[in-house]
């Protein structure tokens, strides 16, 4: 039996500047061959340490089709994330993980996918993003709505240019405040479904960001005729453990880190806070 | 896995529990059944007493500040520069204090106020929370001297009623308040006195809700109705009081209200009663004034005088009433007697053999801002005084600095020569609570790298001032104790193991002198265009107490607020912010007579309309509104 | 298979298991309280007491737990499990104590397991002392957590007068006795049957046969209990937490590293559902801020059908605790009794 608290040792081989307060940290284990041992779904996370600070809970942003390298893209918020952005490539840090559900990406095969994210919501569906692009032809239409307060918010700009030149791949990308040179869409993210076609009933729906935007989404959504079985999230709590035993992350008798963080709205419904 | 009985270092309850430890480690804390304050129960800090130890900060070496970096230096060269350093300001004729503190024990106050007084022949001797409560212990001290009829918190639960002017009791004293729910879960009316609709105005009988200052307005009140009872029932006790006929004519003019005739109805009908005040932190005059009137009421209730009732003092940190008694406070003696007191000065010079200075010496704030040498123990004064950073620009300037303390705070990162001692759970020592209850602390732990007693560190410094040996144990310590102080003559007694614990002198059959001038509310009231009051809420900042700060279970909450608010936030009464259109989070500006801020708000549901309040924490962010008040009437407008 | 010691024989028993390993009992210390610590000799080990407030839990879930350690060599980090598997006994627990210890093994063993309880857990012999009179405040008899267990001991032993019978539950008992063996002979059928009497009579002790936890249950799991209950509640709860810290049953942590000359050991430290920050996210967001959803969400976790089908077991042993350490009225029993009322005692 593995210490279900003992971290494997990982380096960080790129530090990439996302906004003036996010970072995307790229990770390969210390010792080769736990990398070979490090099997992980879409929408699952680590537990991340940094020595001498703490741990922490981190979506992995990263698909599993890329396994090679691990990335997370992190806010600065606090003491734990404040001495992890101070951290440059070469150091070491510490990995428990793979934890959670994951997406089904099984059961997403042959379906319409649809995106939705705002803000720093768009990190753990970029894992499952790039998982369907790496297997494209297994799925159906896909389309990305993001959005962010302003264009300097937006995380993963380059990559956003990327899905945008793609033919198989419907991208729209707003923000709340426009900047000077912004040529984009301007309105919240729930005003992008008028530009798209939606088919409610051969889609599946990821939605991610801060919780009053998720809810908005959500709830047009549901109007719009989604099944709430179709509308899937991630949820977010203070967690400890990682493991299911420390109970902060409990609601109710369900565990955001073992049954969740990926719910659909169904679940989510159910869950006793 | 092994057990030690202390008391607890946190509020001045006084409960005891027992430190755990696993191979010389702290790892946790157990109940006590048997504790004659705790029994068997804990609040939320209790239960965390051992992480500070464990998890904070600590000071392992004697630092000296050399080219402006703190360096490591043997002990005997850290107590050698402060001999040397507090001698040559002495010589030049530049005045020198200490602080002592509301978190040491009495062992250490008491030898920091002997080192200071007969060693630096100064008495430029305070601590810093005694400017907050002094004028209430003054008030009360009008009424019954020194003989106050002070409450065992374990009666409170069986009394009919109890009279509480908040605070917030549950998040203050929760030990009182479990006594004060048992009781009234027996049946007992509950009264409470305040601007906010606490927990404990939730389950009382009657909670008079008045504005910041008007306190006293509804204890003078209270005292009226109380009084016109008394006269019904021609009660012996009312007339027994000097001061009765001018009292008798002061109270002709007070309204009684029904709701107050109420009140005074349950206090006086009930066979036992407790009258609880807390440190609302208003200053000078006007609280000493109210703590005088709360303290007559009490008298005139007839209630002190029975077993089973009687006043307690919440004050809030658990050693303020030994820092008192044991010297460190301003204008008093050890004994907490009147500076003027020729006994007390003739028997501490005997005592000391040494003549003591004739001059009152500076109070805390004063103290910071005016001496060039300064020794302070175990207290981070900027974090505890009403004047907050201003203090710690103050402590800047001094000349030389020399700070005692087990953990790092940003006092020591000030200071010239800093001195590493044990933190409560690794000496020996007594704490006094509120009750006057003088209890063990045991070490359940050693100190860390070179750190050492407190006691014994100021031993040594009395000794180098030729005051006094150093003493070999806190047993020498106690016994001088109980010569000092008299009143402390049955401590040494104090049993080696067991709950022992020595109740100080309490009265039956109090004296008292009543002392009524009614209430005159705060200085600056609300008016048409300063519509609102705004108000320091309480006296004490436990989130940057280092037992607190440096726990990780006690300080998140406190953490995340300062976090969340760099710049401090008011609350403001969801009604008022509706009437005026304005949300949580919303930035207003908020103006006095004496100046403004722009600041948060945050919306509460339990505020009094026309209330307006700034966390203890944050008074910095609020200063120049507030200025010399804890209360002052201010206008609030969009910036 | 039942056994007899004879109770002088005991303290030999107890010196045998001093040679094996660590055995922690209950000791009566000097201010007149019990609690569970290391015995270095068989006279400190108490027989006649009340269950001690403090816990045993904390043997196999110490306050502060050191879990791995981390050392920083140049700019590299190795870390390592802190390893406590010695030999332990924990000797004279009440039942419900033993059952609380069993729930939490089975905590920790659900996937993924944690193998720094487990090693603990593995390595402590229980041996348990059940209650002939039970305690004033206890009502084990609500969730089986006895007077007397049936299974889920290491060993059991009866007070049956001059002698205790032996009931030897798991290898590990086996082991404990195996030791001593000269010291034990087998019970006689009539001494068996003394045991059973002794259980009933204990059980009849109890004033209501049934217990309240069906119908809170019930209540709690369809969402049937009132907002306006919980708020009602909660005015007389204080928020110390002493509930959790003291329940067999809770097991609720932080992890925070603690620093020690140049390394880090990560430990795990006692937490309480409780306490405003429990839930309290880094962005200042708390889904638990008000103090009624905390106690809610504390009886769910005790009382509900949802855990109860997880776990197989109520989440509580009936050990009395909270109702002695509560600094508020809200102990299990008055709340429990509340729910199924529909309001709170006043």
């Amino acid at each position: 039996m593995n210490d279900a608290f003992l971290p494997e040792i990982a380096r960080l081989v790129g530090v990439a500047d996302e906004t003036p307060d996010t970072k995307t940290f790229s990770l390969r284990f210390r010792d080769a061959h736990n990398g070979g041992n490090f099997h992980f779904l879409p929408g699952q996370f680590l537990e991340l340490s940094v020595f001498g600070y703490g741990e922490g809970p981190f979506c992995i942003a990263s698909s599993p089709t890329r396994p090679h390298t691990l990335e997370a893209t992190v806010r600065r918020t606090g003491q734990l994330t404040g001495a992890l952005h101070r951290l440059g490539p070469g150091e070491e840090v510490g990995i428990r993980g793979p934890f959670g559900n994951g997406f089904d990406v099984a059961g997403a095969r042959g379906k319409d996918l649809l995106f939705v994210a705002g803000g720093i919501g768009l990190p753990p569906l970029r894992s499952l993003i790039w998982n369907v692009l790496d297997e494209r032809s297994r799925f159906g239409k896909v389309t990305i709505l993001y959005g962010a307060r302003t264009p300097t918010d937006l995380v993963y700009k380059q990559e956003l240019e990327e899905w945008g030149k793609r033919s198989d791949v419907e991208l729209h990308v707003t923000v709340d405040v426009a900047q000077p040179g912004w040529t984009g869409n301007v309105g919240v993210v729930p005003s992008l479904f008028r530009k798209i076609t939606l088919h409610p009933d051969s889609t599946l729906t990821y939605v991610c960001g801060p919780p009053i935007m998720i809810r908005i989404t959500v709830h047009d959504l549901l109007g719009l005729g989604f099944k709430e079985e179709a509308v899937i999230s991630t949820l977010e709590r203070m967690m400890q453990c990682g493991i299911g035993k420390c109970n902060h992350c409990a609601i109710g008798h369900r565990y955001v880190c073992r049954d969740g963080p990926v719910f659909n709205c169904a679940q989510i419904k159910e869950l006793v806070e | 896995m092994s057990a030690y009985p202390t008391t607890c270092p946190f509020c001045a309850c006084g409960c005891g529990f027992y430190l755990l430890s696993n191979n010389g480690q702290l790892a946790g804390v157990a109940p006590s059944e048997n504790h004659p304050v705790s029994g068997g129960k804990l609040c939320a800090r209790g239960w965390s007493a051992h992480e500070a130890t464990l998890w904070g900060d600590r000071l392992r070496r004697p630092l000296l500040r050399r080219n402006g970096k703190p360096e490591p230096v043997p002990w005997s060269e850290a107590l050698d520069s402060i001999t040397g350093r507090l001698q040559a300001l002495i010589s030049a004729g530049k005045p020198v204090g200490l602080l002592g503190s509301p978190r040491a024990s009495n062992e250490e106050n008491y030898l920091a106020a002997k080192f200071a007084r007969a060693g630096l022949q100064t008495n430029n001797v305070d601590f810093s929370y005694h400017s907050t409560c002094r004028p209430l212990l003054s008030g009360i001290g009008d009424v019954y001297g020194d003989r106050t009829p002070t409450a065992s918190i374990s009666t409170i639960e069986s009394c009919q009623t109890v009279l509480l002017v908040e605070g917030d009791l549950a998040k203050t004293h929760p030990r009182v308040a479990s006594a004060v729910m048992k009781a009234v879960e027996n049946g007992a009316h509950l009264i409470t006195v305040g601007y906010r609709t606490t927990q404990m105005a939730r389950l009382s009988s009657l909670h008079l809700s008045v504005l910041p200052g008007d306190e006293g307005e509804v204890i003078t009140g209270l005292l009226a109705a109380v009084f016109d009872l008394q006269q019904q029932n021609r009660t012996p006790a009312a007339a027994v009081g000097g001061g009765y006929e001018s009292f008798c004519q002061n109270v002709k003019n007070i309204k009684r209200t029904a709701e107050l005739q109420q009140a005074a109805e349950w206090i006086v009908r009930a066979p036992r009663a407790t009258f609880l005040l807390a440190v609302n932190g208003g200053h000078g005059d006007q609280s000493r004034k109210d703590a005088a009137t709360f303290a007559s009421l009490a008298a005139i209730s007839g209630h002190p005088e029975r077993p089973g009732s009687g006043l307690l003092l919440l004050l809030p940190r658990s050693n303020v009433r030994g820092a008192c008694d044991m010297g460190s406070a301003c204008g008093h003696l050890p004994g907490y007697v009147s500076f003027d007191d020729e006994k007390a000065r003739q028997r501490l010079q005997q005592l000391w053999s040494k003549k003591l200075p004739s001059d009152r010496g500076w109070e805390a704030e004063e103290l910071l801002q005016h001496v060039s040498g300064l020794i302070i123990l175990a207290d981070d004064p900027p974090s505890v005084v009403p004047m907050g950073q201003r203090a710690m620009a103050a402590l800047e300037k001094i000349e030389f600095l020399a700070v005692l303390d087990a953990f790092v705070t940003p006092t020591i990162r000030a200071a010239h020569v800093a001195l590493p001692i044990a933190s409560f759970a690794e000496t020996e020592g007594t704490l006094t609570n509120m009750e006057g209850r003088v209890q063990r602390l045991r070490a359940a732990a050693n100190p860390p790298g070179e750190a050492k007693a407190g006691w014994q560190v100021l031993a040594e410094l009395c000794s180098s001032f030729g005051v006094g040996d150093a003493c070999s144990s806190t047993k020498d310590v106690l016994r001088e104790i109980t010569q000092a102080v008299p009143r402390y003559a049955a401590v040494e007694q104090l049993p080696k193991d067991d709950w022992g614990d020595v109740l100080l002198e309490n009265s039956d059959n109090p004296d008292f002198q009543l002392d009524f001038t009614g209430s005159q509310g705060v200085a600056a009231p609300a008016c048409a265009e300063r519509p609102y009051v705004l108000v320091r809420e309480g006296s004490f900042d436990w989130g940057r107490d280092p037992l607190v700060y440096y726990s990780p279970t006690l300080s998140r909450d406190y953490q995340s607020e300062r976090k969340l608010f760099p710049n401090g936030f008011v609350e403001m009464s969801k009604r008022d912010a509706d009437a005026r259109n304005l949300s949580g989070g919303r930035r207003v500006r908020i103006a006095s007579a004496h100046g403004d801020a722009i600041v948060p708000i945050q919306l509460r549901t339990d505020l009094k309309a026309g209330v307006v309040s700034v966390p203890y924490a944050f008074r910095d962010h609020l200063a120049s509104v507030l200025g010399p008040d804890h209360a002052t009437a201010v206008s609030i407008e969009l910036p | 298979m039942a056994f007899v010691i004879e109770k002088q024989a005991t303290t030999t028993w107890l010196q045998k298991l001093l040679e094996c390993g660590e055995v922690i009992a209950p000791v009566r210390g000097p201010c007149g309280d019990i609690l569970f610590s290391s015995v270095h000799s068989p006279d400190q080990v108490a027989w006649d007491f009340q269950n001690p407030l403090s816990p045993p839990k904390q043997v196999v879930l110490p306050q502060t737990d050191p879990l791995i350690k981390i050392t920083r060599n140049a700019g590299s980090y190795e870390v390592e499990p802190v390893y406590d598997d010695g030999r332990r006994f924990l000797f004279n627990v009440r039942s419900c104590d033993a059952k609380g210890i069993a729930f939490l093994t089975q905590m920790y063993e659900m996937e993924p397991a944690d193998a720094s309880y487990l090693r603990r857990a593995r390595s402590l012999t229980i041996i348990s002392l059940a209650c002939n009179k039970p305690c004033p405040l206890g009502f084990c008899i609500c969730s089986g957590s006895g007077p007397f267990l049936s299974e889920g001991y290491d060993v059991q032993l009866t007070d049956l007068g001059e002698s205790y019978l032996v009931e030897v539950g798991s290898e590990k008992g086996e082991a404990a006795i195996s030791g001593a063996s000269n010291l034990f002979r087998s019970a006689t059928e009539e001494e068996v049957s003394q045991r059973q009497r002794m259980e009933v009579e204990a059980k009849n002790h109890f004033e209501e046969e049934t217990c309240h936890f069906a119908s809170a249950m019930r209540r709690i799991s369809t969402g049937r209990v009132q907002d306006a209950l919980w708020e009602k509640m909660s005015d007389w709860c204080l928020e110390c937490g002493a509930c959790n810290m003291v329940c067999p049953t809770c097991y609720c942590f932080s992890v925070k590293d603690l620093s020690e000359d140049g390394t880090w050991i990560r430990c795990r430290i006692w937490d309480s559902c409780q306490y405003a920050a429990f839930t309290l996210e880094a962005s200042g967001h708390n889904p638990r801020a008000d103090r009624k959803q905390r106690m809610k969400r504390r009886f769910f976790h005790k009382v509900s059908a949802q855990y109860y089908q997880r776990d197989g077991v109520v989440g509580c042993v009936g050990c009395g605790r909270c109702i002695k350490v509560c600094l508020g009225s809200t102990d299990m029993p008055a709340v429990v009794g509340a729910i199924r009322k529909g309001k709170w005692n006043e």
